[in-house]
C-alpha cells in the first residue's frame, strides 16, 4: 500500500513538474520579442498578409485565451476516430461510453504539420543517438577512469587526466568536424552526415555523431570513475577485504568499481535524459534528424506549438530519467538496498 | 623530446594544432567530364545541391522563402517568366495583350500543356489556382501583391465567392482586370502565388495537398522529407519538347558549409554556393577551378537605415553625414567575392537599374561638414565634439551585419557618431527595427520580391508602408514628392520613361539619405565541370532547368530507385 502510494505520489509530482515547465515555457515564449507570424511570412511580408497569417495561427487571440486553448487541446476527451476536429490527436485506450483520451500538441506554425507526429518521428532518433553516445561515454570513461585510478600518481594517470581535460574542453563542433574530416572526408569509411534509409545505413550514420557525443562525455565519466575509485579504494572496508585475502583485482572490481556505479549511473541517467531531448549542435552538424535541432530552430522561429512539444518531451525525459535513477540506484547501491527504511 | 607532463600542459595548443590542420586543407581537382569537347546535351543523371536552410512549404500559395522558390519554379510553370537575358517571355501563355492603358491583361494560353497528374491546363484551372492562392483562408504571405485585381477586397473579405477581375474568355484565354494600370503586374505573375496548381489542389488551400503543377520536374510521393531532402524527377509531359535533360534534381537541406565542401569534393554534390569564407577564397585562387566559378545575380541591397523620426536622424544633415562617412570598399573587403559597392535603391539585376546613376559616395571631409551643419561639429584630431549620446545599433548573429557593424562603428566614430552594437536574435531584430520610434539606426537588407524597382522602393521608402509596427519602411521616411514619383512609376508603361522616374527617385533618396546605401550581395557559385549548360540566371538563383550532366564516372544517388 505504502509503495503504491509512493508511486502515485511520484507520478503526480512528475505530472505537476512537466505541466509547470510547459506553462512557464508558454508564457516565457510569449514575452520574447519577435512575431511568430512574421517568422512564417518572412521578413518582407506586408502587414495585411501578416494579419491573414496571424488569424490562421490564432495569434490574434489574447495570450490567456491561447493558453486556455493549448491546455484544452493538450489533453481532452474525444469520441470517434474519424472526426475531422480530432484527426491530429494522439489517442489512448477507449474509456466507457466510447470516449477516448486525446492528446494534441497542435500544428507547427512553420511547417503546418501536427507537432505530435513530428516529435513521434524524431524522438526515437534522438533517444537512439543518446543511447549510442552514452554507451561510448561509459565504455571509454570506465576503462580510462579505472586505469587512471589503478595507476594513480603515475604518468599514465596524468596522461589520462590531461586527455580528460582536453575532451571536456574541446567543443563538440570542433570534435565533430575533425571526425567528419578524418573518417568521412579522408578515409571515406563513414558517411559525412545524414540519417540513411536502411538499418545498415542508420547504423553507419550514427557512428560519428555518437563518437562526438561520446568523446565529450567520456572525459567527464573518466574523471568521475577515477576520483570515486581512488576514494573508495582508500576506505577501510577495501583494506579489510584485502587483509581477508581478496585479490587486488577482486578488491578493485567488486569493492571499488561497483561502488562507483551509483554516482556513475546517476550522472549517466541525467545525461541520457538531457540527450534524449536532443543534442542540438551534434545533430545539426551531422544532420541527424532528432529533436535537438528541431527545438533550437523552433525557439529561433518562435514556433510556439513546436517549442511546447519539445519542452514537454525534454521535461518528461528528465523526470523519467530521475525516477529511473532513484529506482535503480537502490538496486545498485548495497547500503541503500540493505538498510531498512531506504 | 617532451614528456607526457609537457603535453598535458598544452591541451589547448593541441586543439589549436588540430584545428589548424583541419582548416589548412587544399582543394581536390575538379572531376572529369566524359565528353569535354562535345556541347550536345545528354539526357540522364541526378543533379544534387545543398542548402544551409530548410523549406516550409512547396505549395506555391504558402511559399515565402528563396530556397523553396527555386524548387517551386521547377515543379510549377508560370504564365510568363524571365528568360536568360532577364526579359519577360511567354511560358504557359503563348502571348498576351495589354489593353485599356494597362488595366486589362489578356493571356492566350498554350493548348498543349498538361499537369503532372495528366489533366489539361485551361483558363478555368488558371482562374481556380489564382483564386485558391488569394482566398481569405489561404496562409499566403504575398497575397496582397495582387490587391490591384478588380474585386480583390471583396474577395478577401469573403463577401463574394470569386474574384471578379479574373475572367475566363475561352478554354485557353484569360483576362485579368486591374483597378489601375500597373507596370509591375507582369513581373508579379512570375511569383509562386500566380503559378497554376493541379485540380487535386481544389479551390481552397489544404495543408496536406501533394504539390503538383506543370513545370519541367514533378514531385513524387515520398520525394520530400522535411529537414532532409527534396527530390524532383523529370516530367515526361513537360510542354517544351526535349526538356529537361536531367532525370532528377535533389536538394539536401540543413547541410552546413564545411560539409557542403566535403560533399562537393567527394562528388556527392554537383553545385555549391554556401561555402565557408575561407573555402570561397580557396576556390577563387585555384586556377583549376576558375572555369567552374560563376557569379549569381545581384538581387539584395544593404544599407544603414536611419530612423527619420528619431534624433539625431530626424536631421537630414546627420543622415547625409553618415552617407558620406561610410567607406563601402572597406565593407566589401569583408566578403570580396560576395559583395560589391552599391549606392542606390535598385539592385543591379533588377530591370530598371541605371548603371550611369551616381549614388552616395565616401567623402570624410564632406561628412564632417554635414555634422557641423547639423550642429554637432567634430574634431577628428582631438576626438572632441560630435553627437553627445551613444546610439544602440542592432545586429543579429551569424550574418554579415555582425561583422560589418564593427566597421560601421569605427567609421561613424570618425565623424563623432558613437554607436554601440547590440546582438539580438533574428526574430527580435525584425520586431524591433519595424516598430515606430524604437531603433535609431540599424543595418538593413532587402531582397527583391519580384524583379521590378517597385518591389523595393515602395515597401522601403513609400509613406504608405509606414506602420506603428511591422513597418517595412524602417526609416519611417515620408516625402510627398517621392510618393508622387512612386505613383507615377506604377502606372508608367513605357520602360524608358519609367527608368527616368526611378532615376529621380534615386536622386531624392541619395540626397535625403533615409538609408546610407552600402553594398549588394551576389552568390559565389562553384560547379563540377560535368554540370553542363549552366549559366547564372539574371533574376533567379539555381537555374538548373536546362542543364545536363556529363559525368566521366557513374555516381548513383542513394535516393535514386535501384534499376
Amino acid at each position: 500500500m505504502n509503495s503504491f502510494a509512493g508511486i502515485f505520489r511520484r507520478v503526480l509530482s512528475a505530472l505537476v513538474v512537466v505541466f509547470s515547465v510547459a506553462s512557464v515555457s508558454f508564457f516565457l515564449l510569449a514575452t520574447l520579442p519577435g512575431d511568430p507570424a512574421r517568422m512564417v511570412a518572412g521578413p518582407q511580408a506586408r502587414p495585411e498578409d501578416l494579419a491573414r497569417i496571424r488569424k490562421e495561427l490564432q495569434l490574434d487571440k489574447p495570450l490567456v485565451a491561447r493558453y486556455g486553448l493549448f491546455v484544452k487541446k493538450l489533453v481532452h476527451l474525444g469520441k470517434g476516430a474519424g472526426v475531422a476536429a480530432h484527426q491530429d490527436c494522439g489517442r489512448a485506450s477507449p474509456l466507457p461510453g466510447g470516449y477516448e483520451l486525446h492528446f494534441n500538441l497542435g500544428k507547427s506554425y512553420q511547417h503546418n504539420t501536427p507537432v505530435a507526429k513530428e516529435i513521434a518521428t524524431r524522438f526515437p532518433r534522438s533517444v537512439g543517438l543518446a543511447v549510442a553516445g552514452i554507451f561510448v561515454q561509459l565504455l571509454i570513461g570506465i576503462v580510462l577512469g579505472s586505469i587512471a585510478a589503478a595507476k594513480k600518481g603515475t604518468n599514465v594517470d596524468r596522461f589520462i587526466t590531461s586527455l580528460s581535460s582536453l575532451g571536456v574542453s574541446a567543443p563538440t563542433f570542433l570534435t565533430a568536424v575533425l571526425l567528419q574530416y578524418l573518417f568521412a572526408h579522408r578515409l571515406r569509411w563513414l558517411p559525412l552526415d545524414g540519417f540513411g534509409d536502411t538499418m545498415f545505413a542508420h547504423a553507419r550514420a550514427i557512428i560519428l555523431p555518437a563518437l562526438t557525443l561520446g568523446l565529450y562525455g567520456a572525459a567527464y565519466f573518466a574523471r568521475l570513475v577515477r576520483d570515486e575509485m581512488i576514494t573508495l579504494l582508500s576506505q577501510d572496508f577495501v583494506r579489510t577485504a584485502r587483509a581477508k585475502g581478496a585479490s587486488r583485482l577482486r578488491a578493485f572490481v567488486v569493492h571499488g568499481l561497483r561502488g562507483a556505479l551509483l554516482p556513475l549511473a546517476t550522472a549517466a541517467g541525467l545525461e541520457l535524459g538531457a540527450l534524449a531531448s536532443g543534442a542540438a549542435v551534434t545533430e545539426s552538424i551531422f544532420r541527424w534528424p532528432g529533436l535537438g535541432h528541431l527545438g533550437v530552430d523552433a525557439v529561433l522561429n518562435r514556433d510556439g506549438p513546436m517549442v511546447m512539444g519539445v519542452v514537454l518531451v525534454a521535461a518528461s525525459s528528465v523526470v523519467v530519467a530521475t525516477a529511473a535513477i532513484d529506482i535503480f540506484g537502490k538496486w545498485l547501491h548495497p547500503f541503500a538496498r540493505e538498510t531498512p527504511g531506504n | 623530446m617532451f614528456s607526457i607532463r609537457e603535453v598535458s600542459a598544452r591541451p589547448l595548443g593541441l586543439v589549436a594544432l588540430l584545428g589548424l590542420a583541419a582548416c589548412d586543407i587544399e582543394l581536390s581537382a575538379p572531376m572529369a567530364t566524359a565528353h569535354p569537347g562535345d556541347a550536345t546535351p545528354r539526357r540522364g543523371g541526378t543533379l544534387r545541391y545543398a542548402s544551409l536552410g530548410d523549406i516550409r512549404s512547396l505549395d506555391p500559395a504558402r511559399s515565402s522563402d528563396a530556397v523553396a522558390s527555386a524548387v517551386i519554379r521547377l515543379v510549377f510553370a508560370a504564365l510568363v517568366e524571365f528568360d536568360e537575358q532577364g526579359r519577360l517571355a511567354p511560358e504557359l501563355a503563348e502571348r498576351w495583350e495589354v489593353l485599356d492603358g494597362g488595366q486589362h491583361f489578356r493571356f492566350f494560353l498554350r493548348q498543349d500543356v498538361r499537369f503532372h497528374d495528366g489533366s489539361r491546363f485551361t483558363a478555368d484551372e488558371m482562374k481556380r489556382s489564382l483564386e485558391r492562392a488569394l482566398a481569405p483562408d489561404t496562409p499566403n504571405p504575398s497575397a496582397s501583391y495582387f490587391r490591384n485585381i478588380v474585386g480583390y477586397d471583396s474577395y478577401v473579405a469573403g463577401k463574394v465567392p470569386h474574384l471578379d477581375g479574373i475572367v475566363v474568355d475561352g478554354s485557353h484565354e484569360l483576362s485579368i482586370h486591374l483597378t489601375a494600370p500597373d507596370a509591375a503586374f507582369l513581373p508579379l505573375m512570375t511569383l509562386p502565388s500566380a503559378r497554376p496548381v493541379c485540380p487535386s489542389a481544389g479551390a481552397r488551400f489544404k495543408s496536406d495537398w501533394h504539390p503538383c503543377g506543370t513545370g519541367p520536374f514533378q514531385l513524387r510521393q515520398g520525394g520530400w522529407s522535411r529537414g532532409q531532402f527534396v527530390r524532383v524527377v523529370r516530367s515526361e509531359s513537360y510542354f517544351v519538347k526535349g526538356l529537361p535533360y536531367l532525370d532528377a534534381i535533389e536538394l539536401h537541406f540543413l547541410v552546413n558549409a564545411p560539409t557542403q565542401r566535403f560533399k562537393f569534393e567527394a562528388g556527392e554534390l554537383d553545385f555549391v554556393r554556401d561555402l565557408a569564407h575561407a573555402d570561397t577564397l580557396r576556390f577563387a585562387r585555384d586556377k583549376r577551378w576558375q572555369p567552374s566559378i560563376t557569379r549569381g545575380p545581384d538581387v539584395d541591397i544593404y544599407g544603414e537605415s536611419m530612423n527619420t523620426e528619431v534624433p539625431p536622424f530626424d536631421n537630414v544633415e546627420v543622415r547625409r553625414a553618415v552617407a558620406f562617412a561610410i567607406n563601402r570598399k572597406a565593407l566589401v573587403a569583408l566578403r570580396p567575392l560576395h559583395l560589391s559597392v552599391h549606392t542606390s535603391a535598385i539592385p543591379r539585376s533588377t530591370p530598371g537599374f541605371d548603371p550611369t546613376f551616381e549614388g552616395q559616395t565616401f567623402d570624410l571631409p564632406k561628412a564632417l561638414e554635414h555634422m557641423r551643419r547639423a550642429g554637432y561639429p567634430f574634431d577628428p584630431k582631438t576626438g572632441q565634439g560630435g553627437y553627445p549620446h551613444t546610439l544602440p545599433y542592432l545586429v543579429y548573429p551569424q550574418g554579415l551585419f555582425e561583422k560589418s557593424g564593427q566597421l560601421v562603428q569605427q567609421q561613424l566614430a570618425r565623424i563623432g557618431l558613437r554607436i554601440e552594437l547590440r546582438l539580438v536574435s533574428w526574430a527580435s531584430y525584425l520586431s524591433l527595427t519595424q516598430r515606430r520610434r524604437t531603433v535609431a539606426i540599424a543595418p538593413m537588407g532587402w531582397s527583391q520580391d519580384y524583379p521590378d524597382p517597385s518591389g523595393l522602393l515602395d515597401p522601403l521608402f513609400g509613406s504608405a508602408s509606414i506602420n506603428d509596427t511591422e513597418s517595412s519602411n524602417s526609416a519611417f521616411y515620408r516625402n510627398a514628392a517621392f510618393d508622387a514619383l512612386l505613383a507615377r512609376a506604377r502606372v508608367e508603361l513605357d520602360p524608358q520613361k519609367r527608368t527616368a522616374v526611378y532615376r529621380e527617385c534615386n536622386t531624392i533618396l541619395r540626397d535625403d539619405a533615409p538609408w546610407a546605401f552600402t553594398v549588394s550581395y551576389h552568390a559565389f557559385e562553384v560547379r563540377q565541370p560535368h554540370l553542363r549548360g549552366y549559366a547564372p540566371h539574371p533574376v533567379h538563383a539555381f537555374n538548373f532547368a536546362r542543364t545536363w550532366l556529363d559525368r566521366a564516372s557513374a555516381v548513383r544517388s542513394p535516393l535514386e530507385p535501384a534499376r
